[in-house]
């Protein structure tokens, strides 16, 4: 009944007219946005972070949610239109997705796309209604061991699963708590590197590193790129129908990967894509035949989207119960609230339950507008895919600046951006992921903090984190997810090796 | 000497900058002052950190596999010309943001940046940087309350 109450106020604050109008602007700049390739929702989200300060917490995050969901479904048209995702969460979508449109059927595709990432999503909120406050409730239990290990637990899943070298993620990572710890030590007041600046002094802005080695990296990818074509099948879409059969074909894929997709969500470190290719993966095993995927398979668009946009939606429950980012896009998410003045975590839904509640129930609403928007009007926001590549870098540069000049008020700050934006396209060039240095970075005061305050606790001594059973049982999680990609390694070539024999 | 930039892979390079770096990082951390009675003080963490980097440096040294940008598009030097031009006008823009006001700045840079990398309808191009800068002044000075730099413009 309570929970039902819940329910009806994040309703309340979910369809004010200025919230539904944040929904909508989020929903419509993140997919306008997430489809210029390389424009991830981590750069649309650090985008719109500037126009959120000043806005009430709640219209920001739903705003940023709306953004967030939005850009995942951009990605997936320009996979589908131009063979190029602007998101990693949306490669499995190209798969199928492309071929359909060379076969004619981008309409269909889309169509597709936007129903499946619909439903995902609307399970995903669903599924996010009754598992956050009783995980919240949990973690209410919690005190600074058990923070300590969850925020490692988050950050070594994050490293242990990123696509490429798992010591490059790591690298990144250390990197990322590297530049978190500059600025005055608030426990000791020692100022730590510094070099006497007295913009150092409060530490880096969030939205420095941000969109530093998020948007600005991609101008410098975007520049090596800019010469390649833009779409020139914008208006071949084709119809937008799904007959009943490709409907019931859909079925199945879109039950499975909209729970699969959400629990994936959940996991810190395994967002959308990981959601995406297992979803992908699982239903070309299930199929009956196999052979059509890849080729433009219905359920090869059905399958990734449904997963991609459920895992979104799963991202969200750590972020709001236990207020750890378990992603990239959610730790700029978290760094924005902090700003904001909100700190989310398991006293959230009692402390700011319009904050909590309305962006929950302001989902629905975001899946809504994302399925309205993009079925009549995509032929028409594909077009954004038509503007000149130079133009768009060049607006791509502005906008970071102007974003963080708005925050600070300071050139120094600008200064930083772009020393933040040669590290991260240097990051590009030689591999290394940013979203394990984004997540560090957010997460390294707050890691710091919780350790020191455990070893208070125990008066220095390290076995607090083996006495507490879920300080233990997190780290080893941790430990496993640190081992995991070697166990990977070996189980592969066990099976390789058996395969060879058995051929 | 062939042998040698053979065995040099991008990971190998990126090994040895992020050792130095590690090891600058663990100079500037070891003088953080200490404090008696701090349970966990305020150098340990960027000692720890420091030294973990350095451990990661050499695995990579040892483990990482050759660098992507093998399977990349080759960046010939014009374009590592372009982006050095792009990050001056930039740093030229940030210099004087402040100084001529964001209108004043804003309008050649976009035009500026825009034809650098190859857009040449002039008319277009100025039409979009005015229209641009006119709109993001007026969204962020007149209704986000974010004031950006006049300069000697009146408003």
């Amino acid at each position: 009944m309570e929970t039902l109450d819940s329910i009806l106020y994040g309703l309340q604050v979910a369809l004010s007219p200025e919230n539904l109008l944040f929904v909508f602007i989020g929903v419509l700049a993140g997919t306008v946005i997430g489809m210029l390739p390389g424009l991830g929702p981590i750069s649309a989200i650090a985008i719109m972070i500037p126009l959120s300060y000043g806005m009430d917490p709640a219209s920001a995050l739903i705003m940023m949610a709306g953004v967030y969901y939005g850009a995942v479904f951009g990605g997936s048209t320009s996979s589908i239109l131009l063979n190029a995702p602007g998101v990693a969460g949306t490669v499995a979508t190209s798969f199928d997705g492309y071929p359909l449109a060379q076969q004619g059927k981008a309409g269909k595709a889309l169509a597709v796309a936007a129903i499946c990432s619909f439903v995902g999503g609307t399970v995903g909120v669903v599924a996010l209604m009754l598992i956050a406050p009783g995980l919240a409730q949990f973690a209410v239990t919690f005190g600074p061991p058990e923070y300590f290990a969850l925020m490692l637990l988050g950050l070594t899943a994050i490293a242990s699963l990123s696509e490429g070298s798992v010591i490059k993620a790591f690298i990144a990572a250390v990197v990322g708590l590297m530049f978190a710890t500059v600025g005055i030590d608030a426990q000791t007041g020692t100022q730590r590197f510094t070099f006497g600046t007295p913009e150092l002094m409060e530490g880096i802005d969030f939205l420095i590193v941000a969109l530093g080695v998020f948007a600005l990296a991609e101008v410098g990818n975007l520049i090596l790129t800019r010469k390649r074509s833009t779409i020139d099948s914008a208006h071949k879409i084709g119809s937008l129908k799904v007959t009943k059969a490709e409907a019931k074909e859909m079925a199945g894929p879109v039950g499975r990967q909209s729970v699969m997709g959400f629990l994936i969500g959940v996991l810190p470190g395994a967002g959308a894509t990981i959601a995406s290719f297992l979803g992908y993966i699982t239903e070309k095993r299930l199929a009956k035949d196999s052979s059509q995927f890849g080729k433009g398979a219905v359920k090869g668009v059905a399958a990734p989207e449904t997963a991609n946009n459920a895992a979104c939606t799963g991202s969200f429950v750590p972020l709001l119960t236990l207020g750890i980012p378990g992603s990239g896009t959610t730790a700029v998410m978290l760094g924005a609230l902090l700003v904001l003045g909100v700190q989310p975590g398991p006293l959230m839904l009692t402390e700011r339950p319009d904050v909590f509640w309305g962006v929950v129930t302001s989902m629905y609403m975001g899946n809504l507008f994302l399925l309205v928007l993009n079925l009549p009007l995509i032929p028409f926001i594909a077009r954004v895919l038509l503007i000149p590549k130079p133009m768009l870098i060049t607006l791509v540069i502005l906008f970071c600046l102007i974003g963080v000049y708005g925050v600070s008020f300071s050139t120094f700050d600008l200064y930083l951006l772009i020393v933040f934006g040669i590290v991260g396209f240097i990051m590009r060039r030689f591999g290394f992921p940013a979203a394990p240095l984004i997540l560090a970075f957010i997460l390294g005061g707050m890691m710091e903090q919780s350790l020191r305050q455990s070893l208070t606790l125990s008066s220095g001594n390290w076995t607090i984190f083996a006495e507490r059973p879920i300080t233990l049982t997190l780290l080893l999680l941790g430990a496993l997810s640190l081992t995991w990609p070697l166990v990977k390694k070996w189980i592969h070539s066990r099976h390789q090796s058996n395969g060879g024999i058995a051929s | 000497m062939a042998v040698c930039r053979k065995m040099m892979t991008g990971d190998r390079k990126a090994a040895i900058v992020l050792a130095v770096v590690a090891v600058i990082y663990l100079s500037f951390s070891y003088r953080i002052p200490a404090f008696a009675l701090a349970v966990m003080d305020a150098d340990a963490l960027p000692i720890g950190l420091g030294w973990l980097l350095l451990v990661l440096a050499v695995l990579l040294f040892f483990f990482g596999k050759d660098s992507p940008r093998t399977s990349a598009a080759p960046v010939t030097r014009k374009d590592w010309c372009i982006i050095g031009a792009v990050v001056g006008f930039t740093l030229l823009y940030v210099l004087l943001l402040e100084w001529v006001g964001y209108v004043l700045v804003t309008v050649p840079f976009l035009i500026g940046v825009t034809g650098l990398l190859g857009y040449r309808r002039w008319v277009v191009n100025t039409a979009v940087a005015v229209g641009f800068t006119g709109v993001t002044y007026y969204l962020f000075n007149y209704l986000l309350n974010i004031y950006l730099p006049q300069g000697p413009l009146p408003f």
